[in-house]
């Protein structure tokens, strides 16, 4: 089998190609284009230009249901099972066996099924409803489930993210067992213990470019980090002197934060003046963390101070009142109202300040956002315009404006340049560094560990729910990488 | 990509301004047909023919802006009707009205409730309060009519105020008294924001749960108001009162532009639909059309004011 593959846009001209037979492994950072790459293979997004080809033939594929139907199945990080119906009824789903009179034939795929299980040595439950499974035992189920629609071609998607140690072991198990049955698989993941385990080749991705392509015994860990990370990491950034001073009293503090299942104890201070990066894994509770400390979802322990004085948040209503802010990691379902005009955006948090006597004064509202139209440099055709036709990094903006305008002490920002284009990326990073020079506390979150070390004093590593390392500014990004990597040894 | 954006822009124009456009084309279309159309007399007569379920729809407008959805309003409309008749036995008909307007807006709270904290699917809810307070009706008036004999009481329903109905100068305020409210306060603002995307106005830092719960309170104080013209215009109320009053505000505020899934709409534009609706069946009843007939047409209305904003979000 051969895939070549050469895209354009957020890909550079990629060239890929997969044996038969071959687990594949397909690594680089969060934004290196991974998931680009398998959305243009199998038709979830068009490409540009250039060509897939697929047991030797052309193929262009649609959407992903026309790739189902061709053999490449896709196994994607959350699972996609109905969760209401049982195993088997999810395995068999569209490929439902029948009795010459068009009922289904539950004796055949209870047959079928038994077969196929068996020849992978799996033992799930057959009757039972995909609900009750365990999050490996899903995806055994979603992995079968290709099988019966005779998939040759098994993009997986980070499986290992949300499984155990020993579910990944029976994983690895059934990888080997698929690959033994003539079965390739792409195999995407940060994890590079696992790629050292069971991948026969090794492809790195890094900023839409495909760097290498490698046989894993002919490479080690150092040369692979090395190649995602990159050389060349100083940029023309200068870098500020720290605005932390160490006499200075913490403006936010926080003990033994705890929510199930992300979130396992953290503690930390965050200091006025100072951009605090937090990065980590998919998973490792970012997102979960920032929710927490904004009160958007409810503390099961530990405690949150703010200037030495314990506080509890029922709603974000009483984050906002004790000066924090959040713009949150996903701005089209969280932040904006897409059919409203950007000046009804800007002034939700706050819209009291905008009425007298109960009144709303538009004219207020209006120079209030021509100032940040302004000063955010909002690409817009004016205050009315409806937020829905902005540009990523320009909806961006339009949040970041939203909360500046309430003058928060703490500034919380989860993942603020995700899908947004490198010039508003650099024009955010500025905002930040302009804002922790005002004295704000910034908390910049974000899964990019070459724009955390950029922006941040000081940078914080979450893994699994807990802080795995502090650095100081300064710090190399492959430091990072390696405390972030480490989990997998 | 620009093209894109053009179409969009003028498919929200058309749904913006359209119901209007359809509006005066059929009021030209009728003055020319028949002659009195555009007379005074006439405007006024269908003016007070819409004042009723216009009062209502006001609410109506508010709940779906809201994304929320009330189905208990026709039920309501009649258990306000008939205390507010029944009570007057008892009480001056002033205060009888204050408790009347008091239990609608209660009755809101309710569903709101049950929509906000509950998370019971609104029309769910609303179909279970709806159920419920048309049994309070029957348990009121025992099953029969009521009826009440109050020159004074009438003035509100048949009134005049110089030339123009009674009914119709409330209409008028309230259209001019709640579009004031939702363009130009908080609770209006929000009540948008928040049936556009309720997640995003709570981590906005809005106390997001209470004004979703007031769309659902002013819906039930207008279908009161609504059930208080009712009973003042007719002088008698019978269980039955006020069935399917609910599917005409709903189909006015969706006919006016309002849109289903919330987030945008207009109290100005809903008393278009309402006359819309009005004048259609005046039409129809002028050329003989049998009601059976015009219930299958307005269905066919609804659809196609619904189905042309769904499927234009859809194509978005």
């Amino acid at each position: 089998m051969n895939k070549s593959f050469p895209g354009v846009k957020a890909l550079d001209s990629i060239d890929l190609d997969i044996y038969k037979d071959e687990v594949h492994a397909l690594v680089g950072e969060n934004g290196a284009g991974k998931s680009t790459l398998i959305k243009l293979l199998v038709g979830a997004y068009k490409k540009d230009s250039g060509g897939i080809y697929f047991n030797k033939q052309k193929a262009e594929f649609n959407s992903p249901v026309q790739a189902f139907q061709n053999g490449i199945s896709v196994i994607y990080q959350e699972n996609s099972l109905i969760p209401q119906l049982t195993v088997i009824q999810n395995i068999f789903l569209g490929m439902e066996r029948f009795t010459p009179l068009g009922l289904i034939d539950e004796t055949k795929i209870y047959q079928e099924y038994l077969d196929i299980s068996k020849k992978l040595g799996f033992e799930l439950p057959p009757h039972e409803e995909a609900r009750n499974l365990g999050v490996a035992e899903q995806k055994l189920v979603e992995i079968l489930k290709a099988l019966i629609h005779k998939a040759n071609f098994i993009i997986m998607d980070e499986p290992t993210a949300s499984l155990s140690k020993n579910e990944i072991e029976h994983l690895f198990r059934i990888i080997s067992e698929l690959k033994s049955n003539h079965v390739s698989i792409l195999y995407i993941t940060h994890i590079l213990g696992e790629v050292f385990r069971i991948a026969d080749r090794i492809t790195v991705l890094r900023d839409g470019k495909k760097i290498k392509t490698v046989f894993t015994k002919e490479v080690n860990r150092d040369e692979v980090i090395t190649m995602m990370v990159g050389e060349s990491l100083k940029d023309t950034y200068t870098p500020q002197p720290t605005g932390t001073k160490k006499s200075q009293r913490p403006v936010l503090k926080v003990e033994n934060l705890r929510r199930k299942p992300r979130v396992n104890g953290v503690s930390f201070e965050a200091f006025p003046g100072e951009v605090l990066g937090i990065t980590g894994l998919t998973g490792a509770g970012k997102t979960e963390l920032s929710r927490l400390i904004f009160g958007a979802d409810k503390l099961e322990g530990g405690q949150i101070l703010i200037k030495d004085k314990s506080v509890r948040f029922h709603s974000p209503v009483d984050a906002v009142k004790n000066g924090i802010s959040l713009v949150p990691e996903d701005r089209k379902k969280d932040a904006l109202i897409l059919m409203l005009e950007l000046y009804k955006n800007i002034t939700l948090p706050t819209l009291a300040q905008f009425s007298d006597k109960g009144v709303l004064s538009s004219g207020k509202e209006f120079d209030m956002t021509r100032q940040f139209i302004k000063k955010l440099d909002i690409k817009t055709s004016g205050v009315n315009q409806v937020v829905r036709y902005l540009s990523g990094g320009n909806q961006q903006k339009v949040v970041i404006s939203k909360w500046l305008q309430t003058e928060p002490k703490i500034l919380i920002m989860d993942e603020p340049t995700r899908g947004i284009d490198v010039k508003a990326k650099v024009e955010i990073h500025n905002i930040v560094r302009k804002l922790a020079k005002a004295g704000v506390c910034v908390i910049f979150v974000s899964s990019e560990v070459s724009e955390v070390v950029k922006v941040s004093d000081r940078i914080l590593v979450l893994s699994q729910g807990k802080i795995s390392g502090e650095f100081k500014r300064g710090v190399s990004q492959e430091e990072i990488m390696r405390i972030i990597l480490k989990e997998d040894k | 990509m620009n093209k894109k954006i053009n179409f969009n822009a003028q498919a929200y124009s058309i749904k913006k301004n359209g119901i209007l456009f359809i509006f005066i084309l059929l009021c030209v279309l009728l003055s020319i047909i028949t002659p009195g159309f555009l007379s005074w007399a006439n405007i006024l007569n269908i003016l007070r023919q819409s004042s009723i379920i216009g009062i209502m729809a006001i609410g109506t407008t508010f709940v779906i802006i809201g994304a929320g959805f009330d189905i208990s309003v026709g039920s309501l409309l009649a258990l306000s009707a008939a205390m507010c008749v029944g009570l007057q036995h008892h009480m001056h008909w002033s205060l009888a009205i204050l408790l009347v307007l008091t239990v609608g807006a209660l009755v809101g709270l309710l569903n709101g409730f049950l929509s906000a904290k509950i998370h019971i699917p609104a029309i769910i809810a609303t179909l279970g309060t709806m159920t419920i307070v048309r049994g309070l009706v029957y348990l009121y008036t025992g099953g029969y009519p009521l009826y009440v004999d109050s020159p004074s009481f009438a003035f509100i329903g048949k009134g005049y105020l110089g030339p123009i109905p009674f009914p119709v100068i409330l209409l008028i305020i309230m259209v001019v008294f709640w579009q004031f409210i939702l363009v130009k306060t908080r609770f209006g603002r929000y009540a948008c924001a928040l049936g556009g995307n309720k997640e995003a106005v709570r981590l906005s830092g809005v106390k997001v749960d209470y004004y979703h719960i007031l769309t659902f309170v002013v819906g039930g104080l207008m279908a009161s108001m609504a059930g208080v013209v009712y009973a003042s215009r007719l002088l008698s109320v019978t269980p039955l009162a006020g069935q399917g009053y609910e599917l005409d505000a709903i189909a006015s505020t969706v006919i006016g532009g309002t849109s289903v899934a919330g987030g945008e709409g207009s109290v100005v534009r809903t008393l278009v639909g309402v006359l819309l609706l009005t004048i259609i069946a005046n039409v129809f009843n002028l050329l003989g059309v049998h009601i059976y007939v015009q219930y299958v047409i307005k269905g066919a209305i609804i659809l196609s004011a619904v189905g042309f904003d769904t499927y234009s979000k859809f194509r978005e």
